[in-house]
């Protein structure tokens, strides 16, 4: 393997598709981000925590401006860590995925992926706009929600496994992935918050957001795939000349 | 074009063997990048930085940590909890 070559492009597609991610969110998930963090300041006034002079709300403007760069680098770091995860499960999948071209083999991949770590999460746990999360109970959220993505990554890995074992009736390895995540369903505790933010944007923002993470693992995957075809990092340079 | 995964499957040899491997290395270092970027992004509350500011780092941002601020958008645009 070219391990240089290799690692280049598994950086820059996760990269660059997570910029992408952070500049649509920018456009599209940011109006709902703004309406819920508008919810938050006018709480603020009401119970006398800020007033709401021309001076709050220049440094508001100032500080939101700044979170906003800061989301679209923040999605560059993301997509650099996703992108990692899913580059090397690719290296040690590829020969198992089904077809020659790596594009179509990374998109199946990428959709592997994509359900067990982001969205199978994202249906016991979904995301939330600011305002709806309780501070008291962050740190049991965050565990809750990184010990269920772990569990059902590590339940797809083990049960890739099997599938990979199975001779026939692989259709079992995914039955028991269902069984299994299903269970964590049921026994996960539920995401303790009440939410008295107004559904309509709370299931906006759901919704925009839950597409614009599929159009990142998306573009990861179809940046990686053709680099992949490009490059051609698994084939030493001897082997080309052959 | 054969790749490499075709050239073990007829050389069993362990020179061809360990080429398709990916090298341990560049195997941990993208894990170490999942890890590090997957935490900033969807955890951090001031942990990275407090090994360099100690306690201080907790609430750099008006009672929050400054990594938290920054990846705040991000944080709750690709479903981690947030406030
Ligand atoms: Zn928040």
């Amino acid at each position: 393997m070219k391990t240089l070559s290799f690692l280049f492009i598994v950086v820059i597609a996760g990269l660059l598709a997570g910029l992408f991610h952070g500049i649509i969110n920018v456009a599209v998930v940011e109006p709902y981000l703004d309406r819920a963090i508008g919810i938050e300041n006018q709480r603020m006034f009401d119970e006398g925590q800020t007033q709401n002079t021309p001076q709050f709300w220049q440094q508001f403007s100032d500080y939101r401006t700044w979170q906003k760069e800061g989301s679209v680098v923040s999605g560059g770091i993301l997509g650099i860590a996703t992108g990692s995860l899913f580059g090397l499960v690719f290296a040690y999948s590829r020969h198992m995925l089904p077809g020659q071209n790596n594009v179509k083999k990374a998109l199946l991949l990428a959709t592997i992926m994509w359900a067990a770590l982001y969205f199978i999460p994202f249906l016991k746990y979904p995301a939330n706009p600011p305002t709806v999360g309780d501070p008291h109970t962050i740190v049991l959220r965050a565990t809750t929600y990184a010990l269920f993505v772990a569990l059902s990554g590590l339940g797809a890995f083990g049960f890739s496994r099997l599938y990979k074992k199975m001779q026939n009736k692989k259709f079992v390895a995914f039955l028991g992935y269902a069984v299994f995540i299903g269970a964590m369903f049921v026994i996960m505790p539920p995401n303790p918050d009440k939410i008295s933010t107004p559904m309509e944007l709370v299931n906006g923002f759901r919704a925009i957001s839950a597409i614009t993470m599929t159009a990142y693992w998306i573009v990861n995957a179809l940046i990686l795939g053709w680099l992949w075809n490009k490059v051609q990092p698994h084939v030493e340079n001897q082997e080309i000349q052959k | 074009m054969p790749n490499s995964f075709d050239i073990e499957m007829v050389n069993t040899s362990q020179i061809t063997k360990t080429r398709r491997v990916v090298p341990i290395i560049a195997a941990v270092a993208l894990f170490a990048l999942f890890g590090l970027g997957y935490f900033v992004v969807g955890f951090d509350q001031g942990q990275l930085f407090s090994i360099a500011e100690g306690q201080m780092a907790y609430g750099q941002m008006n009672g929050v940590g400054y990594l938290h601020e920054f990846t705040h958008d991000m944080r709750h645009a690709s479903g981690f909890p947030c406030h």
